[in-house]
């Protein structure tokens, strides 16, 4: 028991609801935003460095001992995944304040980005599978009124799919909780592996699993992402970028935390057919990406290819493997944020979206044109930036395991986003200039510190790498070994 | 230790650039720069003397330990080649890029690229770990990348810098999936352990895949056959950066790196074969091709592949000395390689150079407008003259000599008996005779085209004069150099390659005859017969050349690797094009249509397939008729939704359906969930006919969709009903557990609640219900701001586009 566990989320949760109060308070709001960021990331921080102390922590609300109540359970993995939200989201803040306009701000922007906040941390810790279905509702719905604020005519017609098919995907989630109650009568996630590992996963348990499966793909745009890149053009720049940093990674995490502690029993079954989904997502963004000559989509098919690299680290299974895909998805909160930001700030600059309409920006806005590059760079998992250490362990895990196909694909979509973001950069930023004096825009501080910020992070964590090992490699031998996450939360002595 | 530190100097160098560049004139930044190569240089010569007399240094930072990764440098004899060419010839490209490039230009840019690729070129050759060595070896693409569109407002410029970054880069890949195999193999990442366990790794089942992903790397970095395509398209780079880059140093980093690993994987078979035959294609694909280019920068190009070619073929031959008995006949061509590629840096670096003031001061480097410089420009005439007599082959000068020993090194392949070689024995020697009189006859090209011959005054719009003095001093220190090495060979033998070869060939360092003496003159032989043939054949091809110069117009021959290239981005952008939007098609319905099917063959298709489980109704309860009447009503009433006419109705018998759960609850004795269920379904349907009100009349969609559409649908909607009912069907009778929930029946006792329900959502589960209620809070939110957040209908932002 530590309550310090549930602070990840209740603090963005409390500073939503207090903010809503404070609507045109302005400057009020935007510094209890940030102090509020701060205060979160300290905690994460604070637990994270707790789990390497005294192993994986739990909460158990109200008391009630697990299985029976509801617990947050936070080892290194989930909270990994929660400072680096926290720490993303904070700049993507900075970025809002210069640019997501007094209106929106008015109209509970802030809130709302906090209680999408709540959705995602609460999500990265429940240890409860009802739980985390509420905690993908909270963050739905804000995700919902996000993409539609401002309510312009594509944001409307964009969030009607989007809503549609998440809709859908909270169905088939309740299905599948249903289901599985059904079956092994238990939600706590710990137990449910306990109880699974008990019967054996037998057919009846393994096609529960692949109801599971399409219900985290469908978020996290594994095969099933037609929903993604069109929705994830349409809102403002920094909303964009807090969808394409986190909300796939979401589902990313479900995905990872299921198939390693609840449903790891059939992996010719399941994690096959992961890894076949994760095959024809990175084909389908690799042909996506280039397809287009609009940035935004782009970028958004950009966040298919990595869904697919991430998940072959699952499909693949193994420690080193589970390493890389934690580094890599690090690495990808922070460089789809940064992408996203990019893109936006182009679209901002230039008043137009397609790679043809721009030229020589490089000129005009040098730093920009730079960051981009190295953002490329990193996307490809060139060193000596943050891409790098993932691709190397993800690659390492597949050949140890054999997985030569999955290697391949994996290496290869790489080529296209490399090739796919060449052609922004070259298109756009290289060339001659056309922007002429008079149309000059002047790019403001508040939107290229955040993207500087971004490009040092992607710079220092490929560098930094040695820091974050420990946390890492416990996060993956946690992943591996169900018993560890079992026996803390499970054991009431804790 | 100085190695590590010599390495991160030009990228210190290079970041502190910017700082001083705004202060400084843009005169002095060159020969502030000219500083880095040449302390390093000088740095570097000192270790000469050590590493002949057979040291080696190494030094470790750790870089992240836990993964096995540490920043270990590492001077042997190759890397000291390798470092020596990248700092000297660093010096001189950069003291004549001091007078090449105007003042206007972006200097700092550039000097930033220059140093940045010198500190990467180093760490390539330096770096024991091969994880480092691959981000050095990627760095290096990235600042060729750069300087290669250092004038990014050019079309050709940029399509140059695509094509380079993504052919090396993608070799990069490949190489890097290669190092992980090695790594997987040997269990460690140092290049040392991996040749301590060379004989050990070479039954491992990824040996093979290892190697040629790692030969992919190197070839296209060496521009070899087929990959050689952007090295001539490289050439829109600024000739000091042609000269350094792709001529002098990073193209022979994939020669580096074959020399290295040559130790591990020389005793295989198809490593010869590839990496000779390759080689050898090489060589003959480049001369033949150098010939009929008409613009200078271009021929050099080409014939710096070919060149490559050349020098790869003898590392291929080379390697074959790991297997024989007689392996210094083998070592031989590996020292010829290594001679030739000190050689080749001397007199192309030369070369380009000569060109690269030809066209400063004439505007120009098309053979076709020059001609008649001999007088106007002799100085220049000279050094192209020792650079291309000696790439032709000729004495007295140092390309001569290597020349030799490479024809050498193909005729001993005939003979040799090794891997069955056969027939295929004849064809090197043939090839490179071949070769040779192609690259004579372009070396001809460039020295009598542009000097000798008619000025053409009305075709060149400048005043011709001879480069100024600074402009000079490079490509002369070169030309001296080429004269040099050619008298003073054993200088370069016994101090530079005799450790090199030790390097290469560990096992044999004590071997006589390892490091052959380097004679001009060893009587008549096979080689020297071959060479003065070439001279005779090649001469009468050059004179000729007009008469057969149709050739090039012949398919075989015009074909080109870079119409594949280019016609293969064109369509896989096609290709992706039509297929993406072939299933992105933005319709909601499409998009259901995928997850339905999905969920059909998944979920459909796992029940089908999986046996052993099978409904049970054995332990349900016997169904009452008031139940099945109630469950015939509200199957009535939701098969008629489907069919209503007008939204009062749908939603009226969606009310149906909804009390007729309520009802359901009250027969399974949970009056609570009735009541509740009850309350709701009265507000939501009070709601939805509140809501109507408001909205327009509901116009049945005046084209009614095609049959096939609707069949579709029912048949989707039918089958996923029929899926879902029956895997809940199948969950009713296969209870694996008795559930948690037995647990809460003791909530009097535990929460104090008589009341089950009540108890989980007010206290057990309080935390889901907590965040439910935030749930309702946002949406409620969400709709008023959507109400009042309406963009105005004139607001013609991007996103409207």
């Amino acid at each position: 028991m530590n309550n310090i566990v549930v602070a990840p989320m209740l603090i963005p949760l409390l500073t939503a609801i207090f903010l809503v109060f404070l609507r045109p308070y302005l400057k009020i709001q935007r510094f209890l935003s940030i102090l509020s960021i701060i205060a979160t990331a300290g905690a994460s921080f604070y637990i994270l460095d707790l789990i390497k102390k005294e192993g994986i922590l739990r909460l158990d609300f109200g008391g009630w001992l697990p299985p029976y109540g509801i617990v947050f359970v936070a080892d290194s993995f989930s909270m990994l995944l929660v400072l680096t939200t926290v720490l993303v989201a904070g700049i993507l803040l900075f970025y809002a304040f210069s640019s997501i306009g007094q209106e929106k701000e008015k109209m509970f922007f802030y809130p709302f980005f906090f209680f999408l906040l709540t959705g995602v941390n609460g999500s990265f810790l429940t240890g409860d599978l009802f739980n985390l279905f509420v905690c993908f509702e909270v963050m739905l719905l804000s995700s919902y009124v996000l993409i539609t604020l401002g309510g312009n005519k594509i944001q409307l017609v964009e969030s009607i799919k989007y809503v549609a098919i998440n809709l859908l995907s909270s169905w088939f989630f309740l299905l599948a909780l249903a289901y599985l109650y059904g079956t092994v009568g238990t939600l706590n996630m710990a137990h449910l592996s306990l109880r699974v590992a008990e019967v054996g996963q037998g057919p009846l348990l393994t096609i529960i699993s692949i109801l599971f499966l399409i219900v985290f793909s469908l978020k996290a745009g594994l095969l099933l992402y037609f929903w993604l890149p069109g929705s994830y053009s349409a809102p403002p720049t920094a909303i964009a970028a807090l969808f394409g940093a986190l909300l796939t990674k979401v589902g990313i995490y479900a995905l990872f935390r299921i198939f390693t502690l609840i449903f790891y029993h059939e992996p010719e079954i399941t994690h096959t057919l992961i890894g076949v989904m994760a095959i024809l997502t990175m084909i389908g963004g690799s042909l996506g990406a280039i397809a287009y000559n609009d940035i935004r989509q782009i970028v958004s098919y950009n966040v298919v290819i990595a869904v697919g690299f991430i998940l072959t680290a699952l499909a693949i299974s193994g420690e080193v493997a589970m390493e890389g895909a934690i580094y890599y998805l690090i690495h990808d909160i922070l460089i789809k944020a940064l992408l996203f930001l990019l893109a936006g700030t182009m679209i901002f600059l230039t008043g137009k979206a397609k790679i043809e309409e721009m030229s020589g920006l490089i000129r005009n806005y040098p730093l920009l044109g730079w960051l981009f590059f190295v953002t490329l760079l990193s996307l490809t998992g060139i060193p000596p930036f943050s891409g790098f250490i993932g691709k190397v362990l993800i690659g390492q895990g597949a050949i140890e395991s054999g997985s030569f196909l999955l290697l391949a694909v994996a290496f290869i979509s790489s080529i296209f986003v490399l090739y796919s973001l060449l052609r922004i950069f070259m298109n756009c930023f290289w060339g001659e200039t056309i922007i002429s004096e008079d149309n000059h825009v002047q790019l403001k501080k508040g939107m290229l510190l955040p993207c500087a910020a971004f490009g040092i992070a992607t710079l220092v964590l490929g560098l930094g790498v040695e820091a974050l090992e420990t946390y890492v490699s416990d996060a993956a031998y946690t992943l591996m070994n169900p018993e560890v996450y079992i026996e803390a939360v499970l054991d009431s002595q804790k | 230790m100085t190695i590590t530190v010599g390495i991160f100097i030009p990228f210190l160098a290079a970041a502190l650039i910017p700082l001083v560049y705004k202060r400084l004139s843009n005169k002095y930044i060159g020969w502030l720069v000219l500083i880095v190569p040449l302390v390093l240089f000088i740095g570097l010569i000192k270790y000469i003397p050590l590493v002949s007399s057979g040291k080696q240094f190494d030094h470790t930072i750790p870089w992240i330990p836990s993964l096995g990764i540490y920043f270990t440098t590492y001077l042997d004899g190759l890397s000291l080649i390798f470092g020596l060419l990248i700092t000297g010839i660093g010096t001189l490209v950069i003291l004549y890029s001091i007078y090449y490039l105007h003042e206007r230009e972006a200097l700092g840019r550039f000097y930033a690229y220059l140093l940045m690729f010198m500190g990467a070129m180093l760490g390539v050759v330096f770096s024991d770990n091969i994880l480092v060595l691959y981000v050095f070896w990627e760095l290096t693409s990235i600042s060729s990348f750069l300087l290669i569109a250092f004038w990014y407002h050019r079309k050709q410029s940029r399509y140059g810098a695509q094509k380079s970054i993504l052919i090396t880069v993608s070799g990069g890949v490949s190489m890097l999936a290669g190092f992980i195999m090695l790594s997987v193999m040997a269990n460690s990442f140092s290049v040392r352990d991996l040749l301590a366990l060379s004989g050990e790794l070479s039954d491992h089942s990824l040996f093979i895949p290892a190697m040629i992903l790692l030969l992919l790397g190197a070839l296209t970095k060496s521009a070899q056959f087929p990959f050689h395509i952007w090295l001539p398209d490289a050439m829109e780079a600024p000739t000091p950066v042609s000269a350094y880059l792709h001529s002098a140093t990073m193209v022979k980093a994939g020669i580096y790196l074959i020399a290295r690993f040559t130790p591990v994987f020389g005793g295989e078979e198809l490593w010869l074969y590839i990496i000779s035959g390759v080689g050898l294609l090489t060589l003959l694909w480049g001369s033949f091709n150098a010939v009929k280019q008409t613009d200078l920068k271009a021929l050099l190009a080409y014939s710096t592949v070919s060149q490559l070619g050349l020098i790869m073929s003898l590392i291929g031959v080379g390697s074959a000395a790991l297997k024989d008995l007689e392996p210094i006949i083998y070592t031989q061509a590996t020292f010829a390689a290594m001679f030739h590629l000190i050689n080749h840096s001397t007199f192309k670096g030369a070369l380009f150079m000569v060109v690269g003031i030809v066209d400063h001061n004439l505007g120009t480097r098309d053979i076709r407008r020059l001609g008649g410089l001999i007088s106007l420009m002799p100085v220049s005439f000279t050094i192209a003259l020792i650079g291309s007599f000696s790439m032709a082959g000729l004495p007295p000068f140092n390309g001569f000599l290597s020349k030799e020993m490479f024809f050498e090194a193909m005729l001993n392949v005939r003979q040799s008996d090794l891997f069955s070689i056969g027939s295929w024995g004849v064809i090197a020697p043939l090839i490179a005779w071949v070769a040779s009189l192609f690259t004579f006859v372009y070396c001809m090209i460039i020295v009598f085209r542009t000097f000798l011959g008619k000025h053409q005054h009305d075709k060149i719009e400048r005043k011709v004069q001879e480069g100024t003095l600074g402009i000079l001093i490079a490509p002369s220190v070169l030309a001296i150099l080429v004269v040099g090495i050619f008298f003073y060979p054993n200088l370069v033998g016994k101090y530079l390659l005799q450790p090199a070869m030790i390097s290469i060939y560990p096992q044999y360092s004590g071997l006589d005859g390892l490091t052959p003496h380097i004679t001009a003159w060893h009587g008549v032989n096979n080689a020297l017969l071959m060479t003065i043939s070439v001279v005779i054949l090649g001469g009468l091809m050059y004179k000729f050349l007009r008469y057969w110069q149709g050739l090039y117009t012949i398919p075989p021959f015009r074909w080109s690797i870079d119409t594949l290239y280019n016609s293969v981005l064109v369509q896989t952008e096609n290709v992706s094009s039509r297929v993406t939007k072939t299933y992105m098609t933005g319709r909601l319905r499409d998009y259901l249509i995928y997850i339905f099917l999905f969920f059909l063959i998944t979920v459909g298709g796992g029940w089908l397939l999986a046996d052993g489980i099978e409904i049970n109704f054995a332990n349900d309860a016997p169904i009452s008729t008031y139940e099945l009447l109630i469950i015939l009503a509200m199957m009535i009433a939701g098969i008629s939704i489907i069919f209503a006419k007008s939204r009062i109705t749908a939603i009226l018998l969606n009310g149906v359906l909804g009390y007729s759960i309520a009802i359901l609850f009250v027969f399974f004795r949970a009056p609570d969930l009735a009541l509740t269920q009850t309350v709701v379904e009265s507000v939501t349907t009070a709601l939805f006919l509140l809501c109507f009100y408001f909205l327009p009349e509901w116009k049945k969609i005046t084209s009614t969709p095609p049959r096939k559409t609707k069949l579709l649908n029912a048949l989707i909607a039918i089958t996923i009903g029929t899926v879902v009912t029956i895997i809940a069907l199948i969950v009713q009778g296969n209870k694996m557990f008795e559930s948690i929930a037995f647990y809460f029946e003791d909530a009097y006792r535990l929460a104090g609640g008589r009341n089950i329900v009540n108890t989980i959502l007010g206290d057990f589960r309080a935390f889901d219900t907590m965040l439910e209620v935030v749930v309702l809070f946002i949406a409620g939110l969400g709709v008023y701001t959507l109400i009042r957040l309406k963009s105005e209908k004139g607001d013609k932002a991007v996103e409207d586009q």
